[in-house]
């Protein structure tokens, strides 16, 4: 009896956690993956079999090529940034780390990640009113035109490009100024010792010593990308002007929850979830290779 | 020669300088809200850049209130806040503990089963989710706010695993030989010691789920039973961004003041969590 106790004990600590997370998380899934079949809306009792009438109909719509497009274009504009720019203002605060106020800097750097879309949609819509906001107030300042921000639909996506930029760096930077940190120092001194410049030093030694992290972040800001950008887009666009700045999980979330097509939403959420598999594969298969495991 | 230091300090002058006025660009947001919410809701708009406010008053904090319930809004961001917090350390502990110290079959898949779930998309499972809480007639509940929001652990999970692993296994060799049970290991030996890592996630929690935005928005329609991230967006909606500036600041500041105070207190564990060993040099 008590021996078939301690054998049972790993399930009962781990259990609760596992069965949350099937419920949950893989249950959804594996829920979606059936409504993507059926043509059903919460209001009506009506369900019937479309088989995949549902990825043909969005297949079809204008809505969802142009969000998917968006998606595309968010994707080359942010993971390129959201690696880089954070990269870049770490190896700063890493050359000033001994003074004083690199917890300034690393701190105020961190702040936008802990406001609220909401509140944060609140901040940038008056950042960028088009009427009197602040960004038109400087323009006007220099003699620019005033400009439509992000109810221009050619801007739209520039600009929830930028709030989730914003609003979402901060984490990455951490990640980067912890692998710069465990970096030793010595292989600095020894390098420049041999005369190698800061540059040469970065790209020949130290970058090579953070590809684990490197590709840690890369893996992880394709999720959070994609993540991030409902929210702001909720906040400050609506996918609007005429969807010119939608994605594909904000695609999801209007045809589920603001028009209740369970069916078409769930299908736009099968296709996600492939294109995520998908690149993950090829992230993992590419970069397994590049990875250098001190 | 002596040309080096000179260069070597402008080179960090120029640094600094780059830095601070990324500072500044990145919280300017922040600082206006905060001006703006203790300025006269009548001459706020009359300036775009307003550092200091002028005329300092709390009206829009009382204009607020009397417009929507936002102390109730912010009891319920407490509650539900604490709620999902407790309710993920409850998951995410003991799991922690048996990946990390014991052997057990299947422990491996189970691990990265509970592991994968960090790449899932957080809007991927609320159509699913949404009709459960509809069918349930849960909707409008705390329950609804609450219990779907806490199986988000895969970084809890993992992050536990590696605390109770870093722990040295003598300190539990010496507690079986005296006999202690998995149970009395795991909260005489285990608990005490990761405390910190415990602390870390409940604030990484705590701020997580005080800015749940888009599942709060879908399941909580009553306006008192709505969380201050969500009302904020209800009361842009309503009333339009025209008339009702300073009391939309001022709520959007009670909903920041929070979780600014928790991160100002905690910001080393944060940093400790998310990025370990990078104050240790």
């Amino acid at each position: 009896m008590a021996s078939r106790l301690r054998m049972l004990a790993p399930y009962l600590f781990v259990g609760p956690a596992v069965l949350s997370v099937a419920i949950f998380l893989y249950g959804p899934l594996i829920a979606s993956a059936l409504l993507s079949v059926l043509d059903w809306n919460l209001l009506s009792s009506d369900v019937s079999f479309v088989g995949l009438g549902n990825y043909a109909a969005i297949l079809a719509s204008p809505d969802f090529r142009t969000s998917a497009w968006n998606t595309a274009l968010y994707c080359v504009i942010l993971i390129p940034a959201q690696i880089i720019l954070p990269l870049i203002l770490a190896l700063m605060i890493h050359s000033v780390r001994k003074s004083p106020i690199q917890g300034l800097y690393r701190g105020s750097l961190f702040l936008p990640t802990i406001v609220a879309y909401s509140v944060a949609g609140v901040a940038w819509s008056w950042l960028l009113n088009p009427v009197n906001g602040l960004f038109n107030e400087i323009f006007g300042f220099f003699g620019f035109p005033k400009s439509r921000w992000h109810t221009d639909p050619d801007l739209a996506l520039l600009c929830v490009s930028l709030v989730t930029f914003w609003k979402t760096f901060g984490l990455n930077m951490l990640l980067w100024l912890a692998a710069l940190a465990t970096l030793p120092h010595e292989l600095r001194e020894a390098s420049q010792l041999d005369g190698a410049s800061a540059r040469r030093h970065f790209f020949t030694i130290s970058l090579p010593l953070m590809t684990p992290t490197a590709f840690f972040i890369s893996v992880t800001t394709f999720f959070h990308v994609l993540d991030d950008i409902v929210g702001v887009i909720d906040v400050l666009t609506q996918g609007g002007p005429a969807g010119r700045s939608s994605s594909l999980l904000y695609f999801l979330w209007q045809q589920g929850l603001q028009f209740f097509q369970f069916g078409t939403a769930s299908a736009v959420a099968v296709i996600i979830i492939a294109a995520v598999l998908a690149v993950t594969w090829l992230q993992f298969r590419v970069g397994e290779k590049k990875v250098h495991y001190g | 020669m002596s040309a080096a230091p000179f260069r070597l300090s402008l080179h960090r002058l120029v640094i600094h300088g780059v830095l601070l006025v990324t500072c500044v660009a990145t919280i300017f947001p922040l600082i206006w809200m905060i001006s703006s919410a203790f300025t006269p809701n009548e001459i706020i708009t009359a300036r775009a850049v307003r550092l200091w406010p002028e005329d300092p008053t709390l009206s829009n904090f009382t204009i607020a209130a009397s417009r929507h319930p936002i102390w109730v809004w912010l009891w319920n961001s407490i509650l539900t806040a604490t709620l999902i917090t407790i309710g993920k350390l409850l998951l995410a502990v003991p799991a922690g503990f048996a990946f990390g110290r014991m052997e057990f079959p299947g422990r491996r898949a189970l691990f990265w089963f509970v592991i994968a779930t960090m790449s899932f998309p957080t809007v991927l499972a609320i159509i699913p989710t949404y009709i459960a809480v509809v069918k349930l007639q849960a909707f409008d509940t705390y329950g609804a706010m609450i219990i779907p929001s806490i199986p988000y652990i895969g970084f809890y999970v993992f992050y536990m695993r590696q605390a109770f692993r870093s722990l040295p296994a003598s300190m539990f060799e010496a507690a079986r030989i005296d006999g202690s049970g998995l149970w009395r290991q795991f909260l005489e030996i285990g608990i005490p010691n990761v405390v910190p890592a415990m602390a870390a996630l409940s604030v990484i929690s705590f701020m997580g789920a005080w800015n749940i935005y888009l599942w709060g928005q879908l399941v909580l329609e009553d306006g008192f039973k709505k969380t201050l991230t969500t009302g904020i967006a209800t009361f842009a909606d309503l009333e339009g961004t025209e008339h009702a500036w300073g009391p939309l600041m001022a709520t959007s500041l009670l909903s920041i003041v929070p979780v600014l105070v928790i991160f100002l207190a905690a910001q080393r564990f944060i940093v400790d969590a998310l990025a370990p060993g990078l104050d240790e040099r």
